[in-house]
């Protein structure tokens, strides 16, 4: 288990270093910097020269990343170029936001799409299960800012109400913040509950061929022990490990709806990053979000190893 | 039954009765595919079934609701919506299409040789596999459009990195599986050289694993496509691409959804009718 542990930890710090590499390296393969931006079509080459020296854009680039990596290795992102604010408070800020819509996504899909999954695998092949697969498949098919654009028609022709303009962190007002956020939660959790929904029932329904399940059955143990003991016992692992996953993919889909909805998190500060060329934020918001990926998977490879006593031995 | 007569024997089915039998069987992957054959259809001669231009301009008819004149609506320049989605399918469909087959073509090959080979060459390919699935898919996307520039190139390029690791992991698992069978020992006993066994008879038995991915990823690609088209990091306006259209739609949500309503419609039911075909397909190989 050690080892194993040391090992995988050795490979995802390596992955983390190259992918550090990566991100600052495509940042640099821009046509255009920041000075270039900032001063325009009539820049004067003296002008040009101070600002890229102050920038440190005139040095190689290998030093520029060794110095950058070596002050974010201590928490210091630099400052942005554009705003003159901390990079790493300005990542904080944004990763909380996001942070807070990826939970409650993550809550919302789990609530829904786990009775979902559940039923339609154990009324395989009747209309309940039709139903809910065809839910399921219309979750996954809609493209998830197209549902937010949808619901928010929806509810502002229906009920005559729209969400606030203006983000408001939970601690200033809970329930404006909680109204801003609840469409793109909706939107997200509702793609996110289909897909789950589709897991669940998979394993379901192969559990449900299993020889042990249907030796139960024979033998006359009630449906109700069958389901808790037999079928739900098995596949409770891979369910749990299925939320990492959906963290993840929470992550990615939250950039769309964020620009969507205004929300200031890490997907619009990125956006504005690249829009912007800031270079620092653009850096530090990347290297936050492949981190906490690589921190969830993590998380579940090691989650996976300690709930099952199979994985562990081997 | 060594030598039967031939004509007592039952004569083998008609080609359009097998068709409709599987379709029988399988109406999910049935309508799937009508659905598909019809999107090919509209994405080959998108003149025969919008009559509109999908460029022209015409003010006085600007945010029309949808009307016997306009199928769809009108957008804020007055330019039909029916007809710049029935034209945006073929643009929509290519870059998906072109994308991935490069991403199943250098993943495939990649992949294939990566689990062939072993070793080293498996170690750090997949080590820089490894580094691009760190990258959330979306946020891959928006990295390499946004830093590059919004073009069509940029965004197949985009499009093709996300999804290359896919395939390399499926071509990769599919050859490692090959290696170890008793052809391959046999082929290398008679002394066929390597890269002859690997073409030959590794990379023929991968390809079946690759193509049925293309059509299980295709629905993902599609998304990923009209999501960056939406950021306004897609096909750029005033080509009549789904996501750029969405993109257009966004901020006169309120004043006129069917901007936006018609173009997400197409992108649901394109996914949705791959979904099904390739659910079904999956099904019938899992069966075999």
């Amino acid at each position: 288990m050690t080892r194993y542990l040391a090992r995988r930890f050795a490979a995802s710090i390596v992955t983390a270093v190259l992918a550090s590499i990566v991100v600052f390296l495509i940042v640099r393969a821009v046509p255009g910097d920041v000075v270039a931006q900032m001063l325009g079509q009539t820049s004067d080459p003296a002008a040009t020269q101070s600002l890229r020296a102050f920038f440190g854009l005139d040095q190689p680039v290998w030093m520029q990343y060794g110095r950058w990596i070596g002050a974010a290795l201590q928490g210091d992102f630099g400052i942005s170029w554009t705003g003159g604010r901390p990079v790493s408070t300005m990542v904080v800020d944004a990763f909380l936001v996001t942070l807070e819509i990826a939970l409650l996504t993550l809550v919302l899909a789990t609530v829904v799409g786990v009775p979902l999954g559940l039923l339609s695998g154990i009324y395989e092949g009747t209309w309940p299960d039709t139903l809910i697969q065809t839910f399921n498949l219309l979750g996954l098919a809609a493209p998830v800012f197209w549902t937010g654009l949808m619901l928010l028609v929806l509810v502002s022709s229906a009920l005559g109400w729209s969400p606030p303009l203006v983000y408001a962190a939970p601690g200033e007002s809970l329930s404006d913040n909680l109204a801003i956020l609840f469409l793109p939660i909706l939107a997200l959790g509702l793609l996110q509950a289909a897909a789950y929904s589709q897991f669940v029932r998979q394993n379901v329904v192969s559990a449900l061929h299993q020889d042990y399940v249907r030796t139960a059955i024979a033998k006359g143990v009630p449906a109700r022990i069958v389901f808790f003991k037999h079928i739900l016992r098995n596949i409770a692992i891979p369910l749990v490990t299925f939320m990492g996953l959906m963290l993840t993919q929470i992550l990615g889909g939250v950039v769309i709806v964020e620009s969507l909805f205004a929300i200031p998190g890490l997907g619009r500060l990125l956006l504005t990053a690249i829009q912007t060329r800031d270079y620092p934020v653009l850096q530090g918001a990347l290297l936050v979000v492949v981190i906490a990926a690589m921190l969830v998977n993590l998380g579940v490879d090691l989650l996976y190893r300690v709930i099952d006593p199979r994985v562990r031995l081997a | 039954m060594a030598q039967a007569d031939t004509a007592s024997l039952p004569q083998a089915p008609h080609a359009w009765y097998r068709l409709a039998r599987t379709a029988r069987r399988e109406p999910a992957m049935a309508g799937g595919v009508l659905v598909l054959v019809l999107l090919c259809l509209v994405a080959a001669l998108p003149g025969l079934f919008a009559g509109q231009s999908p460029y022209a301009i015409d003010v006085a008819n600007a945010l029309q609701p949808p009307s016997a004149a306009h199928l769809f609506g009108t957008d804020d320049t007055g330019r039909d919506i029916f007809a710049r989605v029935i034209h945006g399918t073929r643009i929509t469909l290519a870059i998906c299409a072109s994308s991935l087959l490069i991403a199943a073509v250098i993943g495939g090959i990649s992949g294939t040789v990566s689990g062939f080979f072993g070793g080293w060459i498996d170690q750090g390919l997949g080590r820089l596999i490894d580094v691009v699935l760190s990258f959330p898919p979306i946020i891959l996307g928006v990295i390499v459009t946004g830093v590059l520039g919004p073009e069509t190139s940029n965004l197949i390029l985009a499009l093709s990195v996300i999804y290359l690791p896919v395939f390399f992991r499926i071509a990769r698992s599919g050859a490692v599986g090959e290696v170890g069978k008793t052809y391959v020992e046999a082929a290398r006993c008679l002394g066929l050289p390597e890269t002859t066994i690997l073409r030959r008879h590794v990379l023929r038995n991968v390809l079946p694993l690759v193509l049925m991915q293309y059509i299980v990823q295709f629905p993902l690609v599609l998304q990923i496509q009209a999501a960056l088209g939406f950021l306004g990091l897609g096909v750029q306006p005033p080509t009549p691409d789904w996501g750029a259209i969405l993109q257009q739609g966004k901020d006169a949500i309120l004043l006129a959804p069917w901007i936006s309503l018609f173009p997400g419609l197409a992108v649901l039911i394109t996914a949705f009718a791959l979904m099904l075909t390739g659910r079904a397909l999956q099904r019938s190989v899992d069966r075999r």
